[in-house]
């Protein structure tokens, strides 16, 4: 053990004498695992946006659609769709909205003839459509438990359809749904994984009875599951609502999408990170060369060492140590730029840094293992130097 | 640290180091005899001077008695061991415990200080730093250079270098110091310096082992053996007189 702590620092010692070369040497793991993480992080950080939005979704959410049988028009699912839905062990929470088809909805008067061209989609929701969406209200609040119990005419606005209306926050607005004036209590935030509840109205089940004569059967559904088993999850939902039954029942995983989008292009990121394989590479060769040439330049030092009494192992690990210490500095270094270069590029690009600070040690493995097989050669030739030629007797 | 070679008392007589028939032969097909059918005895308190013109083998038995090489034939003894049939890390470590070399180049390592230098020679042998720092202050001291511990070669002269090595040599307490034209890279001021250090070394338990084609050190051992074309000429005991000035 103490000699392994005297060949470090022998190895350290001789590196430390020659800044200057060493510092040459170092050049080829620092580019080289520079320009990996460099190649791997500014290539994340590119879609870095879409992966804070994935993070900030979620990848657990599933829609669930009634698809209907073969001519059936307006499928819709089960009333207690929610409830069978909720039995399935791996989901959280369960949410349900039915279209309330045929409804015309107008901002104000004399807007008829361009939202009968363009209808505005009515949608009846039940209280817990915010908590499972995880999307809070822009401003107001959702429909209540107590809207159904009173029978009160609340609608909820999305929150595309109040920049349309022009809804300014804190204001008493009336919209009129099939000509019934609608207060409007509440503005449903953005939810990106399903953009077309940003430009809906939605009504409570008693509305969407009472007032337009619908039985607000559910024609979709939003499930949250336990995460890791949304797949599995997806695959149950169906079974679960139609129980058996002809009823065709189809389910997504919104986020999916948005998850391929927010891969990296893996193609510019193989080339870029084939490129800093090559440098570390090209690296190792300069490595092998500058040692070798050391090694001829030492030699008078390592026939002291060898007359001395160092055995030939010694002097091979003493040199392979040296290259050791210019893996780990160059890949350490190499990490420390690269990350510097991420950073840089996208503060310039107004990306959001992306970095895997696990996959570190892995660039840095990578640089003391090309160092270490580069500063084999230099060593075995440095370990077999005899003496008696390196130390010019008589 | 020490071997058994190191720490087994030596009677009286019986050599430190013994070549016996040694003969060193170069080139395959055609052969160049270096040293031929050569024996030597190196015993406890012999300040031996090897001396002889170029060519005449001097450095070759440098590196066979310092082993530094292997004969072609012939055997090499240290306490009676043969030790060309140890292999290269026996031999390092036996060469590491017995023998203190110094070079006419001094051949200090130059990016390490004197301590430095001096403390290469206490490596691997597991002793503690403290302990390597403390024996190679006191070698440095013994060669008059502690208060220049922390130079570096080129802050110091060719005397101070040769001392430093001197010190790195002996500080492993060695029971052969070969010293190879030890003042053939120094001037006249120097090299009584030099001297003086050497007429030191010698101890009834160790020998000192001068290779010179210079005279004037020559007088200053107790044995003087001449080579000539590889072989030994005259083995012959003299009276050491003090150094009184390189010949060369």
């Amino acid at each position: 053990m103490r000699n392994w702590r005297e060949l470090l620092t022998v190895a350290w010692t001789g590196l430390t004498a020659r800044k200057i070369r060493t510092l040459l040497i170092l050049l080829g793991p620092v580019v080289g695992v520079a320009a990996m993480v460099g190649a791997v992080g500014l290539t994340e950080s590119a879609k870095g946006d879409l992966k804070e939005k994935l993070a900030t979704l979620g990848t657990n959410l599933i829609t669930a659609e009634a698809g209907g049988t073969f001519g059936q028009q307006n499928p819709t699912m089960p009333k207690d769709a929610v409830a069978r839905v909720n039995a399935v062990p791996s989901v959280l929470s369960a949410s349900a909205v039915a279209e309330v088809d045929g409804v015309l909805t107008l901002p104000n008067a004399g807007s008829e003839t361009y939202y009968e061209a363009f209808p505005v989609p009515v949608l009846a929701a039940d209280s817990e459509l915010p908590q499972v969406l995880e999307v809070p209200l822009e401003s107001g609040r959702w429909l209540a438990d107590a809207d159904v119990k009173n029978h009160t005419r609340s609608a909820v606005i999305g929150a595309g359809l109040a920049k349309e209306y022009g809804v300014v926050p804190g204001e008493i607005r009336t919209i009129r749904l099939n000509g019934i004036d609608y207060g409007v209590v509440g503005v449903l935030g953005r939810f990106d994984l399903d953009p077309s509840l940003s430009n809906a109205v939605f009504v409570t089940q008693w509305a969407a009875k009472h007032d337009f004569d619908k039985e607000g059967k559910p024609t979709k559904l939003y499930v949250r599951s336990v995460d890791g088993e949304t797949e599995k999850t997806a695959e149950a939902i169906p079974t679960a609502i139609n129980l058996g039954g002809p009823d065709l029942v189809s389910t997504k995983i919104p986020s999916d999408a948005l998850a391929a989008s927010a891969r990296a292009d893996k193609t510019l990121q193989q080339t870029a990170l084939f490129a800093g394989i090559l440098a570390l590479a090209v690296g190792g060769i300069g490595i092998a060369n500058v040692m070798s040439i050391s090694v001829i330049q030492r030699s008078t030092e390592i026939g002291i060492r060898r007359a001395l009494g160092h055995t030939r192992s010694t002097i091979g690990i003493q040199f392979l140590l040296e290259a050791l210490f210019i893996g780990i500095l160059g890949g350490v270094a190499g990490v420390m730029i690269g990350v510097a270069v991420v950073h840089l590029v996208s503060a310039l690009a107004g990306w959001i840094v992306v970095i895997d600070y696990g996959r570190m040690p892995l660039w840095i493995g990578l640089a003391v293992a090309v160092s270490v097989v580069a500063g084999l050669y230099p060593s075995l030739k440095a370990a077999r130097l005899e003496p008696l030629e390196t130390l010019r007797l008589g | 640290m020490s071997t058994a070679l190191v720490d087994e008392p030596l009677l009286v007589g019986e050599p430190l180091l013994e070549l016996e028939h040694i003969s060193r032969v170069y080139g395959e097909q055609v052969k160049v005899y270096a040293l031929r059918d050569v024996s030597l005895q190196i015993h406890p308190a012999d300040h031996l001077a090897i001396v002889g013109p170029s060519g005449s083998g001097k450095s070759t038995m440098l590196g066979l008695l310092g082993l530094l090489d292997l004969p072609t034939e012939g055997a090499v003894r240290i306490s009676g061991e043969d030790v060309t049939t140890l292999d290269d890390a026996e031999r390092s470590r036996v060469r590491g415990d017995t023998i203190g070399f110094v070079f006419q180049q001094f051949h200090l390592i130059p990016h390490l200080s004197a301590l430095g230098n001096v403390d290469t020679a206490l490596l691997y042998r597991g002793l503690t730093k403290p302990e390597r720092r403390d024996r190679a202050m006191a070698a440095l001291e013994r060669v008059g250079l502690g208060p220049r511990a922390d130079h570096r070669p080129v802050q110091m002269s060719g005397g101070e270098q040769q001392r430093v090595a001197i010190a790195r040599a002996i500080v492993t307490e060695p029971l052969i110091v070969l010293a190879d034209e030890p003042t053939g890279a120094l001037d006249s001021r120097n090299a009584a310096m030099v001297m003086e250090v050497f007429a030191g070394l010698s101890s009834p338990e160790r020998a000192v082992v001068l290779v010179t084609h210079d005279l004037g050190i020559a007088a200053t051992a107790n044995r003087v053996v001449h080579m000539r074309d590889g072989e030994i000429v005259l083995d012959e005991i003299q009276t050491p007189s003090p150094f009184s000035g390189s010949t060369a």
